[in-house]
């Protein structure tokens, strides 16, 4: 919204020692944002008033003329201008160098220098109407038609800046309107006047109220009062089409709306003043001469100022004459019964709306407009007689002629002061310093409540323009007078000190250190997926969409499914990133979810199963060291983030692996989580070539987080241990771990060093090479202790796992 | 035979000087104390001299010995001192080999930093779930029943119960917020936490919106505390980000689950608050909301708003780190792409 510094002038006289600069700061500190300051003078920079002297043809240009212009400066200057109606004596405008104009009236804004036309030299340039910011001011036929100040008789000397010719010697702020939209009180210039003249406690001009009396009843039926708790109509007769006097075109403009005629002008004005919005309708056209304000009836339609027809269902609300619908009430005028080049006499509506139901029917046509974005933040009934005056007032001094024949009113609903008590106590605990009462009496006074302060208690009467919905409860009035103090006045407090208990917190420190041992030891990189999920990985993925959670209007139609699993954005992730990278491995960690029953806070709630699930991929070629990496990055998981140890089992395979190469991750019988190689299926389907990678997924929430740490200190050993590597051939199908088993009581270290297959071993048989450490607790082993040891366990390793020494 | 003597002193100290290793230093060792060395043949050819030159020549050869000997020991030193294992050059601006690469995302990097702050002020961490009900995104946080937020153009709604409301009509939660009143069902008051997590809207995408974003909320509640104790978090967030103390302003703002609400500004650092491209020649950034936590939230909470209050405050983590590093398409952070990813150590 704009807020004209002139506009404001009407109800406040702001001292010219506060800048706009201050003004906007305070009004952002206190009240609503200022985005922007626009001082409209300086847009007119060295645009001014010239007088041609003398005229002369261009010798290189039949369409050209040179003139010699007095611009107020020491010599008359040259310039080369293509208009078509200049003469000596002419009053026109003159872009100096240094101005910006608009080149024949469109695009942006292009700096003017001195420069030569057609050889000739030009200082600036003689415009038209359209090319300084004009058009709306002063015909503009034709961009070859100069503007002829004479013509347009306009007082105005030789040299002077064309902005103080129509009043555009103004500041304007640009307020933020989210910042609004709890401010019904604000969308007028009256509301911000008043806060201003709260702010720098000065006086405030209140707005005349009064309405017409004693003229014949102008019939108002109200139908639906639910929906309409005021409805004014006031008959003005002999009117006509006409523009608005300048300053009013000039004040509707800076105010951000445009000049349309007098009658139409008029009511914008009035809302733009007092935040009332109006309506005019032509009386010749309203059936009946009577207005009503009811609910459509399914299937009624009503054909819109702009054309657009509209099917209008029960329970929009619509302006009537005895016949048919003439306006949607408080968002559009109809075309019926629209102002025209032949109005004589209007209806003038001044109505107060419910705000739901205009922010219901806004919504349904898509049609916002300056009256229903007013309305849809709930108008005070009182505020009607603000419009009707102010409206009533404009007529008379615009149209002096004319004459106010009828009035009539329906008013079912009065807006009521809400009443609220307030303790001192409450105030000085919570804005955490004393305020003495009587600055809590003006600032509350200044914002138009009305205070009665009783035995530690301010009785307040909040005002009809804060009781729509603004102001409820005494933390409402708290922060008015809060931000009026400023909340840069109140210092910053120390928290109050509770030293109960230190926080522990198990589960979340698990939750980081996960992250922070695949980040940090593992190698891996943290992604980001969207919880929505491209249907084609959750196929690839083979993912069952049963209890998928779905999303009624998702981002895209291929998008409409969440996530039960990260492996699907895994895979997403895998076919993005291969294409600059060989190798590489990501994780991520976020909710899943899946169809269910969960009840977080109370049993009214029933949400979808949710889960905290942690999946990784290791992306490269080598398909062995890809699984392994994947299964020693679990295996070490429980040691960095001190959690239960985790083990693995084959009893499902994962939908998405290979169907060799994965194992369950379980704790204790439950499964918790999948390792495995990504099938072949998967990544094809998924569009990935050559790449190769392995997976794990897991239940986060189902790892048990140790307390603290709890390894124990060993010994370490005092007498030397031995080492020995032994190389053994054994059958494909004997299991590392069934080795491992067969000897492990025997020795104090085991180690896998490698397998090997190749031309020294038989088909069907693996070479195996372990490395291992046998000592004695109480002596050093002698040779022979060292011997009948090692024989012992390759006897061992022969009847358990029948293999041979290689 | 004194002159051929201190020739070979001569010479011996100056090959003894030469050598560049220890095998040299070795052989010229062999050469001048050795059975064949020069000086033996010396002390060899003695047998047939007078004994005073005898003797003088005698100790004269000893001396030199000896000479030799301290010469090579002093060589040894120097050479050991000095010695490389690498034969030829090495090239020192090679790069070092990398140990395991990997990061955290910016955005956890950053919300940790922020984790630390808050527990060093004695708050404890929660989180929500990701999927919420209207009651607990919306009713309890006090929007009006026709707050154009509960529409599905800006909420993202479970399919089946968008046309449902309060507790059955589920969403993916639309802000934090919410998760507050879980929190003070769950544990009461006086309580103090953070809880930050990722939130969802349906919106456009460009590079400064997002659909999934992430944001960092605290929240106080004790008694009879004044709003400007919320300052102290404002202040543990920005201290912490930027690594300084920032200015920082509350205005007025407004939010259905505050009153008063504020809107909190932090001088621009860019221009140190003297106005700047940045900050619109504001001198100011808007960075985050807050304010004093509604009366009927903690209504939806259980906790009588006579005794209690609080105050909130809540900041967009992408737009942070976006302030950190530089970034300018908030769309990167969703995008997994190792390119962008890498960059944060």
């Amino acid at each position: 919204m704009n807020i004209s510094f002139n506009l404001l002038k009407n109800y406040i006289d702001l001292p010219e020692n506060i800048t706009p600069e201050q003004i906007a700061y305070d009004l952002t500190m206190r009240t609503v944002e200022v985005e922007d300051i626009i001082k409209t003078a300086e847009k007119f920079h060295n645009i001014v008033v010239g007088e041609i002297k003398e005229l002369y043809k261009h010798p290189n240009a039949d369409s050209l003329t040179i003139c010699m212009v007095d611009c107020g400066l020491d010599e008359d200057k040259q310039i080369v201008c293509g208009g078509t109606n200049l003469h000596v004596g002419h009053k026109v405008c003159v872009s100096m160098p240094g101005a910006n104009v608009v080149w024949h009236g469109e695009g942006d804004p292009v700096p003017i220098k001195e420069s030569k036309l057609r050889g000739e030299k030009s200082f600036g340039m003689i415009c038209a109407a359209a090319e300084v910011y004009l058009n709306d001011f002063f015909k503009n036929p034709d961009e070859r038609i100069i503007l002829d100040f004479t013509e347009e008789d306009v007082d105005c000397k030789v040299g002077q800046n064309v902005s103080e010719l129509v009043g555009m010697d103004d500041t304007i702020l640009k307020i933020d309107n989210k910042s609004l939209s709890n401010r019904p009180d604000l969308w007028g210039h009256y509301g911000v006047a008043r806060e201003l003249a709260a702010i720098y406690k000065l006086p405030f001009k209140e707005a005349p109220n009064d309405i017409p009396q004693g003229l014949p009843e102008y019939p108002v039926d109200i139908q639906s009062p639910e929906q309409c708790y005021r409805y004014a109509a006031t008959k003005i007769e002999n009117v006509y089409i006409k523009e608005s006097p300048a300053w009013m075109k000039t004040l509707i403009t800076n105010a951000g709306m445009r000049p349309i005629n007098a009658i139409v002008d008029i009511t914008n004005y009035v809302m733009l003043s007092v935040g009332q919005p109006l309506h005019a309708f032509d009386s010749s056209h309203v059936e009946g001469d009577k207005i009503v304000v009811r609910s459509a009836n399914e299937g009624e339609k009503l054909l819109l100022l702009d054309d657009l027809d509209l099917d209008l269902s029960l329970g929009d609300l619509v302006i009537c004459d005895t016949v048919e619908p003439m306006a949607l009430a408080g968002i559009k005028g109809g075309k019926k019964d629209s102002i025209l080049s032949d109005t004589t006499d209007v209806i003038l509506e001044a109505a107060s709306f419910a705000a739901t139901g205009i922010r219901r029917t806004t919504k349904r046509f898509d049609e916002k407009t300056d009256a229903s974005i007013r309305y849809e933040k709930g108008i005070d009934t009182q505020r009607v007689d603000l419009g009707i005056s102010l409206a009533l007032t404009l007529f008379k001094d615009i149209y002096p002629e004319c004459k106010i024949t009828a009035f009539g009113e329906a008013y079912p609903y009065k807006t009521d002061n809400i009443q609220i008590d307030i303790e001192q106590e409450f105030l000085d605990v919570r804005l955490g310093t004393s305020i003495a009462t009587k600055e809590i009496e003006d600032i509350l006074t200044r914002l138009g409540y009305f205070v009665n302060h009783l035995n530690g208690t301010y009785h307040c009467t909040v005002p009809t323009w804060r009781s729509t919905g603004d102001v409820s409860i005494k933390d409402d009035i708290l922060g008015d007078i809060a931000r009026l103090i400023g909340y840069e006045y109140f210092d910053a407090k120390p928290l109050p000190v509770n030293f109960e208990h230190s926080i522990i917190q198990p589960d979340y420190s698990l939750a980081r250190k996960i992250k922070e041992y695949l980040s940090f030891r593992c190698g891996f990189f943290e992604a980001f997926t969207y919880p929505w999920v491209e249907e084609k990985f959750i196929k690839a993925a083979r993912i069952n969409l049963d209890k998928a959670v779905k999303l009624s209007t998702p981002p895209s139609p291929e998008t409409a499914f969440l996530r039960s699993s990260l492996i699907p954005g895994m895979l997403d992730l895998i076919d993005k990133n291969s294409r600059n990278f060989d190798e590489f491995s990501v994780f991520e960690s976020a909710q899943v979810f899946e169809k269910g029953e969960y009840h977080p806070s109370s049993n009214d709630e029933t949400l979808p199963i949710h889960k905290n699930y942690v999946t990784g991929v290791v992306v490269g070629d080598d398909i062995k060291n890809l699984f392994l990496r994947v299964k020693g990055i679990i295996e070490g998981l429980s040691g960095y983030c001190q959690c239960e140890s985790i083990e693995f089992c084959s009893k499902n395979q994962p939908s998405w692996s290979d169907s060799k190469v994965w194992l369950n991750i379980c704790s204790g019988e439950d499964i918790i989580g999948d390792i495995g190689l990504i099938s072949l299926a998967s990544l094809t389907d998924s569009g990935i070539k050559n790449t190769r990678a392995a997976a794990f997924e897991f239940d986060a929430d189902k790892l048990t987080p140790y307390p603290s740490r709890t390894n124990n200190f060993e010994h370490l050993p005092h007498y030397p241990l031995v080492e020995q590597d032994l190389s053994l051939v054994v059958d494909e199908t004997v299991t590392w771990n069934e080795i491992k088993e067969s000897i492990k009581y025997m020795v104090k270290d085991l180690k896998f060093v490698e397998e090997y297959r190749g031309e020294q071993i038989p088909e069907g048989k693996k070479s195996v090479m372990l490395s291992l450490k046998i000592g004695n607790d109480n002596s050093t082993m002698t040779t022979k202790q060292i011997e009948k040891k090692m024989n012992g366990i390759i006897k061992l390793l022969k009847t358990k796992c029948h293999a041979e020494l290689r | 035979m004194l002159e051929k003597l201190e020739r070979i002193c001569q010479v011996g100290i100056e090959s003894i000087e030469s050598a560049g290793n220890l095998d040299d230093l070795e052989a010229v060792r062999k050469e001048l104390t050795g059975k064949k060395s020069s000086l033996q043949e010396v002390l060899k050819s003695l047998g047939g001299l007078e004994t005073d030159i005898r003797k003088s020549v005698g100790m004269k050869s000893n001396e030199i010995k000896k000479n030799f000997a301290e010469k090579i020991k002093e060589r040894e030193a120097e050479i050991v001192s000095s010695a490389s294992f690498v034969e030829g050059e090495f090239d020192l601006t090679l790069p070092g080999i990398e140990v395991n690469p990997g990061s955290l995302h910016p955005i956890t990097q950053m919300c940790y930093d922020l984790n630390d702050a808050f527990r060093s002020l004695g708050f404890e961490l929660y989180s929500e779930d990701d999927i919420s009900s209207e009651k607990y995104a919306f009713d309890n946080m006090n929007f009006a029943a026709d707050h154009p937020a509960r529409q599905s153009m800006d909420t993202y709604w479970i399919d089946g119960t968008e046309n449902k409301s309060g507790a059955e009509r589920l969403c993916l939660r639309p802000h934090l917020t919410g998760g507050s009143v879980r929190y003070l069902l769950e544990k009461g008051a006086p309580a103090r936490f953070v809880y930050p997590g990722r939130v969802y809207r349906n919106e456009n995408t460009d590079a400064r919106h997002e659909r999934a974003f992430f944001q960092y909320e605290a929240l106080i509640v004790d008694k009879d505390i004044s709003f400007s104790s919320g300052r102290v978090m404002i202040d543990a967030i920005l201290e912490k980000v930027f690594g300084r103390k920032v200015r920082t302003r509350m205005r007025e703002g407004f939010f259905p689950f505050t009153e008063p609400g504020y809107e909190i500004d932090m001088q621009c650092l860019v221009c140190n608050g003297k106005g700047c491209k940045v900050c619109n020649q504001s001198g100011w950034i808007e960075v985050m909301p807050g304010g004093v936590i509604h009366p009927n939230v903690l209504k939806a909470a259980n906790l009588d708003p006579e005794i209690w209050t609080g105050f909130y405050t809540n900041i967009g983590l992408d737009r942070l780190v976006m302030m950190r590093y530089g970034v300018d398409d908030v769309r990167l952070f969703h995008s997994g792409d190792l390119r962008f990813l890498k960059q944060f150590k």
